[in-house]
């Protein structure tokens, strides 16, 4: 599916409306909701493996690499603005996806996340827990401060078994 | 092959995610207004209260649950992501939750096992 469809239907699964509690209120987006199409071609029904674990594991050096490569390429010396920095989150999302696709290591689902933020003296704090094997499955992530900004990302990497 | 659960039970449902996301950000935060001291112990609370709420459900997924809580002073803040997976089977949802003095921001992912 395109970039550009995806974000749409995003933009159509978007509701506002009001929380329980007074003076607050949220917001809900997400992806095209998973379902199976029956238009599909048929699922082809594979061998088993009988793999236990993976051949290759996430090289998270190199990943952290790939996301300060990134981050400090496109936000070098860069000042925040609103249009501009939309762009560059999902811009900088799809390069390292691109990136870290290109390291063909098999059979792991990825999760890039980025953040960018105007630097004007607020306090924020990014936390994240993961429900899964601590074996295989593993993360990395950087960030990159500059006077007018900061970008966070953090790529989750994740074994198909 | 016997399906031992039905498509319905193994399915990343966005409602019961949504539900499950807003109770946990309303039980840690609803009706506060920002303090600095206490904003690690609501983000914990938070990740961690919808991850039990997630693992309670007992379906065949990995989740990934993080929370960005941000004071509001007019600074802009913004979030994209991308997923390499089976469009088929995982999921994602986001909540964007603001009272007066902050921001919070849940996404939770679950990855088919």
């Amino acid at each position: 599916m395109s970039d550009l469809q995806k974000f749409q239907r995003r933009e159509r699964y978007s509701h506002g409306f009001r929380g329980r509690t007074r003076d607050s209120f949220s917001i809900v987006s997400n992806l095209d909701e998973p379902h199976h199409d029956d238009n599909a071609q048929l699922a082809v029904t594979m061998e088993n493996t009988y793999q236990m674990g993976p051949y290759r594991r996430m090289p998270i050096p190199a990943v952290t690499d790939i996301l300060k490569d990134v981050l400090t390429n496109y936000l070098h010396e860069a000042k925040y603005e609103v249009e501009w920095s939309q762009g560059m989150t999902k811009t900088i999302c799809e390069v390292i996806r691109a990136r870290v696709k290109d390291l063909m290591i098999p059979r792991y689902k990825i999760v890039v996340l980025v953040h960018i933020g105007q630097l004007t003296g607020q306090s924020m704090k990014v936390s994240s827990r993961c429900l899964w094997d601590a074996s295989n499955d593993t993360f990395a992530s950087y960030s990159y401060k500059n006077s007018s900004l900061f970008g966070l990302a953090t790529l989750y990497a994740v074994y198909l078994e | 092959m016997d399906e031992y659960q039905t498509e319905e039970e193994t399915a990343f449902v966005v409602e019961e995610v949504t539900k499950i996301i807003k109770d946990s950000v309303e039980a840690a935060l609803g009706g506060s207004a920002y303090q600095h001291n206490r904003v690690n112990q609501w983000s914990t609370s938070v990740v961690e209260q919808s991850l039990s709420q997630l693992s309670k459900l007992g379906k065949p997924f990995k989740y990934i649950a993080t929370c960005i809580i941000m004071q509001k002073n007019g600074a802009g803040l913004q979030t994209s992501c991308t997923c390499f997976w089976d469009n088929s089977t995982d999921g994602s949802c986001t909540v964007r939750w603001e009272n007066k003095s902050m921001y919070c921001i849940v996404s939770v992912f679950g990855l088919a096992i």
